[in-house]
Order: C-alpha cells, then structure tokens, then sequence
C-alpha cells in the first residue's frame, strides 16, 4: 500500500470536519473521493499533504507515518497536491510557476527531462511559457497546477476537485492526462464532485460524506448499484 | 531654503523610508507579520558604529573603519541580527502555528527588548556620531546645488531597488521568496523551504536596515536608542497606504510619505511644523478609510490584508 | 462552586472580593510603601481592563490605547492641577481652565468624556480596517498624539513636566474605580454587543452573514474601553502627582500588553491576574535594582534590568503558553465554551 489512512480525525477548533476515516491508495491505482460539498474531502486530502494536522489517526506513506512532517518534507518524500482552486502564482508567468515547483529537484536546468514530459502534456502551457499565470483562463491554470505538481517529481499525486469551473473540453482533456500520468508510473488520489465520472474512470471509489466514509469499494462494483443517490444525499447504506 | 534642496530633501527623505517600507514589506510577504522590530534593527546598526558605553560621548568603533569595510559590516551585522531574531524568536512560534495577533505582539515585544537592551548598554542619553562627514558637503550636479548625502542616499536606494528587483525575478530564491509572499501554503506544497525563505526575507530586510542605518545617522548624525520608532512608524504606514502584501506598492507608499512629510513641512505655517507628522498620520488615517486595499495596490485579486 | 443564580455576577464579584481582600490586608498591615505599591498596580488593573474590554472581546491588538490615558490625564490637569500657578506651565489655557478648581470626580469624568470623544471620532474610521491595519492605524494615532501634545507646549508645557496634580489617589480611591472599570467590563462581556463582537472575532465572515454589524460592535467596545484607559491615566497622574508627556508612550503601551498577554488576552480574570503577576515581577526586580542585603553582601542588579526582563518574560509566554496563564477560563465559572 503506497498510502494508509487509519481512523483519521480532523477538527476545525473543536468541531471535527472529519471523523473514523480510513482507506488506502495501492501503488499505480486511481482512487476517487466523492460526495457532496462539505463532506471532508478537501480537508481530508489537506491532511494527506500534510497542510492540517489530525487530531487523531495515523497517514502512512510508503509505511512510514507522515507524523507531524513539514509540508515541504512531506513533497519530497513524493506526495503532491494540487489543491482546490488551481491556486496558482497569477502574478508570476507560467515559466516562474514551473521553475518554482522544479526547485525541489534541482531547478529547471536539472530537471529538463521531466519539463519536457510535463510541457509534452499541456502544449498550451508552453505556448503560453512567458505569460503571466493570472491570464490564463481556468482550464489553463488547471493545467499549469498539475504540471506543477509533476514538477516535483511525485509517486502520489493527490488532486482536489479538477474539474471545478472548467469547461467540458478541459475536463475531457484533464481526465485523459491522468491516465497517462498513471501509465508513467504515477499513483493517483482525485476528489470529484461528479459520480458518473469518479466511477468511470477510478479503479476504487469511496463515499465521503459529513466527514464519515459511507460507502467504499471498486468502481466496477458500484456502478452497479441503484442507490448511489441517496448515499451521496441523505440515507445510509453499510455494504 | 532653495525649492531645489526642498525637493532633495523631499526625495532624499522619501528614499529611506521606501527602503524602511521594502523591509518592512519583505517580512509581511512571506509572513503575514508587521515587524515592529523593523525600526530597532535600524538603531542597532546605527549604534553599531560606536563603542557600547554609558558615557556621553561614544569614540566610534566600527565608524572608524574605512568606507567600504564599515558599510559592509554594519550591513553585515544587521542583516544578522534580524536572521537571529527570526531564528530565536519568530521560528518557535511559527512552529506553534500561532495566530496574527500574537505575532504581532511578539514583534512588539522583540523592538521592546532592543530597545531595553541598548538603553541598559548606552543609557538613554542621545549622543553624537559623525561617519561620512565629506557627504555633508554641497555638490553641483547639472548646476544645481545641493548636498552630496541626499544624492548618495537616492542613488543608493535606486541601486537597492535595481538589485533586489533583479534578484527577485531572476534568483531562484528570489523566485522563491515572491511564490510565498503570493501564496504561503502553496509554494510549501511545491517544496519551497518555509524556513529557509522567511530566513532570507529577514536577512534581505536586514540589510535593507543596515543601509539606513548608515543613511540616516550619516545625514543627522544623532544615536538614541528610540531613533527607530518614528522610522518604523513611517514605514509600517508607507506599507500600508501602498497597499498591503506588494513590494512595490510598499516601496511607493514610503516614498510618498516621505516626499509628502516633507513638502509639508514647507508649507505648514511656522507654529504648526513641529506637528506635521501628526498632520500626516492623521491623513494615512482617512486614506485608509477610503482606500483600504492601499494606493497603489495591484489589480490582482485576492489581496487581502 | 458557584450557585447557578450567582453565576451572572461572575468573575467581576469574584475578581472585586479578592481585591479588596488583599487591600484591606495590606492596609492593615500599615505600610506605606507596600500601599503606594499595591496603589500603582491598581491603576494598571484599571488600564490593563479596559484594554481588555476591547481586545479580548475584538481580537484586535490595540498599541494606541496610551493614547487615551494621555488625553485623559491632561484634561484632567487642566481642571485641577498646579493651584494658582497653573498659567504658568500651560499658558494657553482658555479663561475658564485658568482658574477653575473642579472637584477631582467630575473633572476625572469629564477628562475621561473628552478622551472618549477622540476615541469616537478615530474609531468611526479605525474601526473600519482590517485587524492588522487597525493595529496599526492605533499605533499611528498615539504617535499623532504625542506628537501634538509635545509641541502643544502652551496647553500641556510641552516637553517639560507638569506638577501639582493634586494627589488624591490612594488605595481606596484606585480600589473604587477597579471596581466600576471591573464591573462595566463584565456588564460588557455579557452583554448583547459583547457577545456579538465576540462571535466576529471567531468567524468574521460568518457573523457578517448572520447580520452583525462588525465595525459598530468593534466602536463600541473601543469606546467603552477608552474611557476606562482614560480613567487609568489620570488615575496614573494623580498618583504621581507628575504629567509627562514621554510617561504615556512606549513603555506604558509595552507593559499594559505584557500584563494582559501574560494573564490571558481573552478573559477578564486574566486581564487582572496579569496585571499583579507582572507588577510582583516588577517590584521584585526592582528591589533587585536597589539592592538586597542579605547576610553580609549585596545582591543587586543594574539599572536597566526590569525592561530586559520583562521583554524575555513576555516572549517566554508568547511562545509557551500564548494563551497566558489563564487561558480562555474566567474565575468561578466553568472552562469557556
């Protein structure tokens, strides 16, 4: 297991967001979060990379706990996210976004072999290399904030909510880019809001919602299901 | 007094505090703090010059050395003691994750304890220091008359400005140090070192110091162990007229303070001159009642305070 | 503990039972010293609670209050200091300040009211800034006002000192006020506008939405907050006997901070508790600086000493316990909600 999370307890104050959360993302696999808004999934994967800290439970990255980590030593042992809203660096061009990311590696000059590969799977952003990062339009900037993330170089790459804002074209062309980060050896953890989307394209899909796991199990599985609506709405369902 | 050296005065002052606000604005970047501190690293570069004694007059200690030597060391010694005060003071409760007032308060605490510490050293009594003293001269400079230390000052501080603009755009850790004043969280998720960047913005804002220790003590050639605080005013206001979490905007808010304190010591009535600071905050006040995001702050979205 | 129907009187009945106590005590014991001592620390029990009607409340830093026990302190003077030769220090005081001789309450009130104008006033705008702003926006307008009264030398002698405030400020009259100041804070906390601005100061953004007005609840607690700091400077001037300008700047603003930092920058109990643990380190320290003689040697240490100290001991706080020694709780009342 590249990644294991046991009863996992996020609190906001003294109010806990996330609660007896637990799951595990294999090497090479696509793992999808979904559920409605306010479910935990963001503050889950903030968790991940190491940005809020549990109240209780343990993260295991390759078997080691991440414990309290740096978020800067938690991307160097190879967890990236790209979190929700693209948050990318409008006021510095796409190059200046990328060169910071690359840094982790050993800068641009070093790194020449994964720009190359990341720039082979946005063009757009090396069109737009000297650009200030704000002009671009959403689908852009989703890009330029994965690319980023690969950068560094992850085995696990976490991403919340890609699809959020973006036209149907740049989901398509996002969803395709995952598979072939994955085919490159890349593990991946997505949060989407879609279900339809989450089961047609993830290998395991869990349920979140009012910070609990409600529902989890391989994608195949549950799409046959007929009840999936109500799981993401309101009623429970233990299988 | 000519209009000449009026407006070298003007943008001599407004010079130093642009610089003051550049360090100032450094520090809230990357860390979302007011460094209260800002003004007494000022002073302690400034008392750097002289031997630590209790007695009126202090013979020069580092103000004796030659030109070069003594720049770069007072330079030196500043940007290191803002680099300590960040290891020691700032760090553990960075590591404590504590909230924005409390922070505050610790920069408060920290020009406080400066402060103590140089008036146990050097008593309160103000004392006289004259380093430069050939920049006091008039020069002529397009035959126009005015002094050689208001020129050295403006042309340091564009020299300053150039170089850390440059570096900023082009070094990796300037690189570095913009990701995370834009957006602290983010530039960690990309592996950028919180430490090693809040080390540099402090040692950049404590050079940026240094120089206006030199600056100032060489134009008014005064030591007092609360020199820094009108300073420190000056630049925290510069910083927030020209708008919060911008370099540039803090570079031009000083600016403008200075250049405005100045120009309005002319023209207040003789009985009201010694007021004129108050007039001017006074002012800031009302500015940043109608215009709260700063004069001159960027178009960028989601610049906040 | 404490009986449900006595609950709303707490912590002021608490904090007010205590002080006294320990008043009536040190009176008893008849030392002077140790009143004057005691008598000090209530007039920063005075200031270090009305600091805390606001920040505790609003979470805004204040570096300015000083500003209002300076206004205070001499508009005080104005009414009652210097019998006879008031003219002589401050010249340019209007007929009727000249020669007026108002009884020391009223003139204190009064004083106190015109501090509290300029609060208002600053506060429609300050008020309105982000925390961080408004911070300094505070420091900005005590420096404004040093600034004018350093200079103002015909209404406040200017850099010089001002003497013959009349000194009637003794334990009790600082016991009296503690327990006004002590009780308008509690009124305060527990009011609807205490409550209110205690809710922005969690979440901003959500009491905006449930309709609370931020900047008028902030005002009014700034308000309320400056009269009772104005109260303590004159309080302070009447003690000395002595106004100064250079007494209501940094030092004043450093220590009123550090004692409510170091009781706990978001209760009452704190505010109190602060205020005498930080002046028992003070008065330590300053023996300390005069020397103690002990067995046949001297233990002293160098002037210059208390500052230092206080600094590291602030900082120590800061990063040790940032919630001060009593945190969130109140006195006899349950861990805060």
């Amino acid at each position: 297991m590249l990644l294991e999370v046991d009863d996992l307890e996020i609190r906001y104050g003294r109010v806990p967001a996330v609660r007896d959360v637990s799951f595990t993302v294999g090497e090479g696999e696509i793992v999808c979060f979904v559920g409605p808004n306010g479910a935990g999934k963001s503050t889950t994967m903030l968790a991940v990379a190491g940005v809020l800290h549990p109240a209780k439970g343990t993260i295991r990255f390759d078997t080691r706990p991440l414990a309290g980590n740096a978020i800067e030593t938690i991307v160097a042992n190879g967890i990236a996210l790209v979190p929700e809203g693209r948050r990318i660096f409008g006021r510095m061009s796409v190059r200046e976004n990328l060169a910071v990311a690359s840094g982790l590696r050993g800068g641009l000059g070093r790194t020449g072999d994964t720009l190359d590969r990341v720039l082979g799977l946005f063009p757009i952003l090396r069109e737009r290399y000297q650009s200030p990062a704000g002009f671009l339009s959403s689908g852009e900037q989703q890009q330029l904030a994965i690319a980023r993330a690969l950068l560094t170089q992850p085995r696990l790459l976490v991403v919340d909510e890609p699809s959020l804002g973006l036209a149907p074209k740049y989901v398509e062309l996002v969803f395709e880019t995952f598979s072939r980060i994955r085919s490159e050896g890349v593990t991946l953890l997505i949060v989407e809001q879609s279900v339809r989307r989450a089961l047609k394209f993830a290998d395991r899909v869990y349920f979140l919602r009012s910070g609990r796991i409600v529902l989890e199990g391989s994608a195949s599985t549950l799409a046959k299901r007929t009840d999936l609506e109500h799981i993401y709405f309101g009623e429970e369902s233990r299988s | 007094m000519s209009q000449i050296q009026l407006l070298a005065d003007a943008v001599s002052l407004g010079s130093i505090y642009a610089l003051v606000a550049l360090g100032i604005g450094l520090i809230f970047g990357v860390m979302r703090m007011i460094n209260f501190a800002h003004g007494d690293l000022i002073m302690l570069g400034a008392y750097a010059l002289v031997v630590p004694t209790a007695a009126d007059f202090a013979p020069p200690l580092i103000g004796a050395w030659p030109a070069v030597a003594m720049v770069a060391a007072i330079i030196a010694i500043v940007a290191f003691a803002a680099v300590l005060t960040e290891r020691f003071a700032f760090r553990p409760l960075r590591r404590r994750e504590v909230d924005g007032a409390t922070l505050l308060i610790s920069s408060f605490a920290i020009s406080y304890l400066l402060q103590s510490i140089v008036l146990f050293v050097h008593t309160g009594r103000p004392k006289s220091v004259s380093i430069f003293p050939e920049l006091m001269r008039q020069v002529e400079l397009a035959g126009i008359r005015i002094s050689l230390v208001d020129v050295v000052t403006v042309a340091a501080t564009a020299l300053l400005l150039l170089a850390l603009g440059v570096f900023l755009r082009r070094a990796r850790p300037g690189l570095e140090v913009r990701a995370a004043a834009e957006d602290f969280i983010m530039a960690r998720l990309l592996g950028v070192k919180a430490d090693r960047v809040i080390a540099l913005a402090f040692a950049l804002s404590g050079g940026l110091a240094g120089v206006v220790s030199l600056l100032y003590v060489s134009k008014t050639g005064v030591l007092d162990f609360q020199m820094g605080v009108p300073l420190a005013v000056a630049g925290f206001v510069g910083t927030v007229v020209g708008g919060m979490g911008s370099l540039l905007g803090a570079v031009l808010g000083g600016f403008a303070l200075g250049v405005t304190s100045t120009l309005l010591q002319a023209l207040l009535p003789e009985t009201l001159q010694p007021s004129r600071d108050a007039f001017l905050y006074g002012l800031v006040i009302l500015v940043l009642f109608f215009r709260p995001q700063g004069l001159f702050a960027p178009r960028a979205t989601g610049e906040r305070i | 503990m404490i009986p449900r129907t006595m609950r709303p009187f707490f912590p002021a009945l608490g904090l007010i039972a205590v002080l006294a106590a320990i008043c009536a005590i040190v009176h008893l014991t008849g030392n002077g010293e140790l009143e004057g001592i005691l008598t000090e620390a209530l007039i920063y029990i005075v200031m270090v609670v009305a600091l805390s009607i606001f920040v505790s409340n609003s979470g805004v830093i204040s570096f300015g209050h000083v500003t209002f026990a300076l206004i205070g302190a001499y508009a005080s003077a104005w009414q009652t200091c210097c019998s006879g030769i008031r003219g002589v220090f401050m010249p340019g005081l209007p007929e009727f300040l000249l020669h007026a001789d108002v009884p020391v309450i009223p003139a204190s009130v009064a004083a106190a009211l015109i501090a509290t104008a300029v609060a208002a006033l600053a506060g429609l705008i300050i008020m309105r800034l982000s925390s961080v702003a408004a911070s300094i926006a505070l420091l900005s307008l005590l420096f404004v006002f040093k600034t004018i009264y350093e200079n103002w030398s015909s209404m406040t002698a200017g850099q010089s000192s001002l003497v013959g405030l009349p000194l009637y400020v003794d334990l009790w009259a600082a016991l009296g006020w503690v327990v006004v100041t002590i009780v308008a804070a509690q009124i305060y906390m527990s009011s609807a506008h205490g409550l209110r601005l205690r809710a922005a100061r969690e979440d901003e953004v959500a009491a905006r939405a449930a309709g609370i007005v931020v900047w008028r609840e902030r005002l009014i607690a700034f308000v309320i907050s400056a009269f009772f700091f104005a109260i303590g400077g004159i309080l302070f001037g009447h003690f000395l006997g002595t106004l100064a300008v250079s007494i209501f700047w940094l030092n004043m603003t450093f220590l009123t901070l550090a004692m409510l930092v170091v009781g706990g920058l978001r209760s009452l109990t704190g505010a109190v508790v602060g205020t005498l643990a930080v002046a028992a380190i003070r008065g330590f320290l300053r023996a300390l600086e005069q020397g103690f003689h002990i067995g046949g040697a001297t233990l002293q240490v160098p002037q210059g000493m208390q500052e230092i100290t206080l600094a590291v001991v602030l900082l120590l706080i800061l990063v040790y316990r940032p919630q001060g020694i009593i945190g969130d709780r109140e006195l006899g009342l349950a861990a805060a909600k």
